[in-house]
Formats: C-alpha cells, sequence, structure tokens
C-alpha cells in the first residue's frame, strides 16, 4: 500500500473554496433561519388558534424529518411545484433552512416559556403593557437561555451542510469526493476531508462549550 | 400537476423492506451507542487518569466531523487501513455506533455529574465502595433523570440512519432513491418517505416525554 498525500495539496485550490461554500451555506443559512424562527415562534406563541396549529405543526414536521430526505425533496419537489429550476446551492439553503427555522423557532419558544408565568404576572400588576413586560422581563431573561442552544444548533448546521452534498452543492464533502473518484486516491482525500471538518468543526465546539459555562442560569 | 400514488402500491414490499432496515440499523446502533456511551462516560469519570484525555478527544471530535463523514470513512477508507471490508450495514453500524457514543457519554457524563456531590460523600462517608457508590447510589437517579436526553438520542439516531443511504444501506432513504429514479416519480415517493419518517419519529419523541413524566420523580434528590 503506498499513499500519495501530495493529492490534497494539489487540489487545495478547489478545498478551500469548497470549504468557503460550506461557511457561506452555514451563514447564510443562520442569516435566513433566526428571523423566520421569531416569527414562527412569536406565532405559535400569540397568534389566533389556527395559525399557532400551523406554526405547530410546521415545527414538528421539520424536527421529525432526516434533514437528507429534505433535501432530496427539495431538490425534486420545488422544480415542480414553483416551475423555477433554482440552482443545487439554493436548494440546499432553502433545505437547510426550512429545518434549522424549525429547531430555532422551538429553541426560541422553550426560552421564552422557560421564564415563569409569576414574573410576566408580576409585571403586569404593576401596570406594564403586554409589551412592555416582554421586552423588559422575559426577553432579556430569555436570551441567555436561548443563546447557548443556537450556538451548539451552530455547530450542528456546520456539520449539516455536508448532506447537501448529495444534491451536488460544491461544498467540502461534495468536492472532497468528486477529487477522490477523478484521482482514485481513496483513503488520502476522505482523511483530508475529515481533517478539515476537525480541524474547523473542533474550534467551534470547544467555544460552544465556552459559551455554555459563560451563560449557565442557576436557579 | 397530477399525482399518482400506486407507485407506492407497486413497490410497497421493497419500500417496506427498507423500513425494516431503517429500524434494525436504528435499533442496534442505539443499544450499542448506549453502551459504548456509558462506558466512555464511566471511565472518564471513574477511569484512570491517562484514559480521561483519550476519551475527551474522542468525543470532542466526533462532535466536530459530520456523520456523513464518519460513514464514508468507515465504508471506503476503513477497509484500505485495516484491510478488513465491511458490508455497508454493517460499516453503517459501526460508523453511527461510533458516532452516537459521543453524544451518548455526553448524556451520560451530565446525568452523572447532576447528582450532588454531597451523596457521593455521605455514602463513602457512610463506609460504601467507590462501585458501591456509583452503582447504589449514583447511576439509579442519575439513569431517570437521563431519559429525556436519551429519548431525543433515539430520534437523532433514527434520523442519521438516512444518512447510511450514501454507503448504499438499503434502508428507507435509499430504498425511495431507487424506486424514485426507476419510476419518475420522485414526488410521490419522497412525499411518501417523510410520512412514512414522521410516523416513526414524532411517536418516539412523545412516548419518550410521556414515559419520563411518569418516572420523573424517581430522580428527584
Amino acid at each position: 500500500m503506498t499513499f500519495d498525500w501530495s493529492v490534497v495539496w494539489q487540489h487545495r485550490g478547489i478545498l478551500a473554496a469548497a470549504t468557503g461554500t460550506t461557511f457561506l451555506l452555514t451563514i447564510a443559512t443562520m442569516a435566513i433561519a433566526v428571523p423566520c424562527a421569531v416569527v414562527v415562534a412569536a406565532l405559535r406563541l400569540y397568534a389566533a388558534a389556527p395559525v399557532r396549529a400551523a406554526a405547530t405543526g410546521y415545527v414538528e414536521l421539520f424536527r421529525n424529518l432526516p434533514l437528507i430526505l429534505v433535501v432530496y425533496w427539495a431538490f425534486y419537489v420545488v422544480p415542480i411545484l414553483t416551475g423555477v429550476g433554482l440552482p443545487p446551492l439554493a436548494t440546499g439553503l432553502a433545505a437547510l433552512a426550512l429545518n434549522v427555522t424549525a429547531y430555532n423557532a422551538e429553541t426560541f419558544r422553550a426560552g421564552i416559556n422557560s421564564i415563569r408565568r409569576g414574573q410576566s404576572e408580576a409585571a403586569l400588576a404593576l401596570g406594564m403593557s403586554r409589551v412592555q413586560v416582554l421586552r423588559r422581563i422575559v426577553l432579556p431573561q430569555a436570551l441567555r437561555r436561548i443563546l447557548p442552544v443556537l450556538a451548539s444548533t451552530w455547530v450542528s448546521l456546520f456539520k449539516d451542510t455536508s448532506l447537501v452534498s448529495v444534491i451536488a452543492v460544491g461544498e467540502l464533502a461534495y468536492a472532497s469526493m468528486q477529487i477522490r473518484a477523478q484521482t482514485f486516491r481513496v483513503l488520502e482525500m476522505l482523511t483530508a476531508m475529515a481533517v478539515i471538518y476537525w480541524l474547523l468543526g473542533y474550534p467551534q465546539a470547544k467555544l460552544v462549550d465556552w459559551i455554555q459555562r459563560r451563560y449557565a442560569v442557576t436557579e | 400537476m397530477d399525482f399518482d400514488f400506486s407507485v407506492i402500491a407497486d413497490h410497497w414490499r421493497f419500500l417496506g423492506s427498507g423500513v425494516l432496515v431503517t429500524l434494525a440499523l436504528a435499533g442496534l446502533s442505539g443499544i450499542a451507542s448506549l453502551a459504548a456511551g456509558f462506558v466512555a462516560a464511566l471511565v472518564r469519570l471513574y477511569g484512570p487518569r491517562w484514559a480521561r484525555p483519550a476519551i475527551v478527544l474522542y468525543i470532542d471530535s466526533m462532535r466536530a466531523v459530520p456523520v456523513l463523514v464518519v460513514l464514508v470513512w468507515t465504508f471506503f477508507a476503513l477497509p484500505i487501513v485495516a484491510g478488513i471490508t465491511l458490508p455497508p450495514f454493517w460499516a453503517a453500524l459501526l460508523g453511527l455506533t461510533v458516532h452516537l457514543a459521543a453524544y451518548a457519554a455526553e448524556i451520560v457524563r451530565a446525568g452523572v455529574e447532576s447528582v450532588r456531590p454531597g451523596q457521593t460523600r455521605a455514602a463513602l462517608a457512610l463506609g460504601m465502595s467507590r462501585a458501591q457508590v456509583v452503582r447504589r447510589i449514583v447511576l439509579p437517579q442519575a439513569i431517570v433523570r437521563m431519559l429525556p436526553a436519551f429519548g431525543s438520542l433515539l430520534s437523532v439516531t433514527i434520523k442519521d440512519t438516512a444518512i447510511a443511504s450514501v454507503i448504499a444501506v438499503p434502508e428507507l432513504m435509499r430504498q425511495s432513491e431507487t424506486v424514485a429514479g426507476q419510476s419518475f416519480q420522485p414526488i410521490e415517493v419522497y412525499t411518501f418517505a417523510m410520512l412514512v419518517y414522521f410516523v416513526l419519529l414524532f411517536p418516539v419523541t412523545r412516548g419518550v416525554d410521556l414515559a419520563y413524566r411518569r418516572v420523573a420523580h424517581l430522580g428527584r434528590s
């Protein structure tokens, strides 16, 4: 068995670009998913019953589906339903955003619900409006609990972007496997892929641990 | 747009076998990762000092690398290094277990650490050995507290089995891809697969919550 690790260095340009795409997907998905999740969580908490049921249905549906299936589904269904053929990158982004929005919405809802009712009631009794209660009493405390969960969702999302490789989005997993197929350096490319993910993911996982310690809430 | 769901009825045997493989893979890797996670966490907490950094490195590495990468590496690269070729199902079982055991270990550690140290000290002061303290005092409370987290890990396990489709394990996702490709009816087939996964996963999350509510008092101290 001879290994030729130079294949990794020869394709450094493609790998660097693909790593950029991985980060782009992660950042863009979060940028879409956080505001959307705020809306969905608000609908679940404060909207009229039918809207609330629809929002709950959406969250429960996407939390109970494998992401890879959502990716395939978006790839085949979005063009047929909308009549517009999106490039794979946009389709992958849509699938990731649908998935992460559901998780984030649940995070926001749980964070807001975790603040004891007595506090809102006390604030209302003091004469605050409902909006004031939310802005001054509930949100400042809830955000502290939401941030660590969002951070670990970020790391999960960073890893889950690898799943859009199945619809040929040129991110790190797809690019590595393409180079593997072209050069037949299977072990070298797959190991390089794992190492790159590890180098990028490890500090993020450690940062999440730090955020969770920093924002730990003790009651 | 016309949808023709008879494609599901035509291939029900093929798709049904995929559901069975999904359940088998999820069940086996669930049990295996639970067992491995317990061992890893207990060694990390009570084992020899030199073993701890190795286990922490293993856990944090698995939290940093995607499941897809672990599965693909186990199936394609491991045979080159180790000289043994695993069939797809067993490669998926190995890869999923290695990945999920790290998460299980974190759950076990969090559960054990949630039992206040005063209890351990009291039990030691009463003359129990360390093993007795762990077995009689810490674990009975800790295991109950771990249940909700294990429930969500089980649902993660079922979802992750779908990723095994990339190494050609004939589970539901893979079988759906095949049927979708042959019948040219991807919408019907993938929508059906969504329905099946939802029906499999939703009761797991709900069932564990209900079960936990009945035993939660056993974990209080």
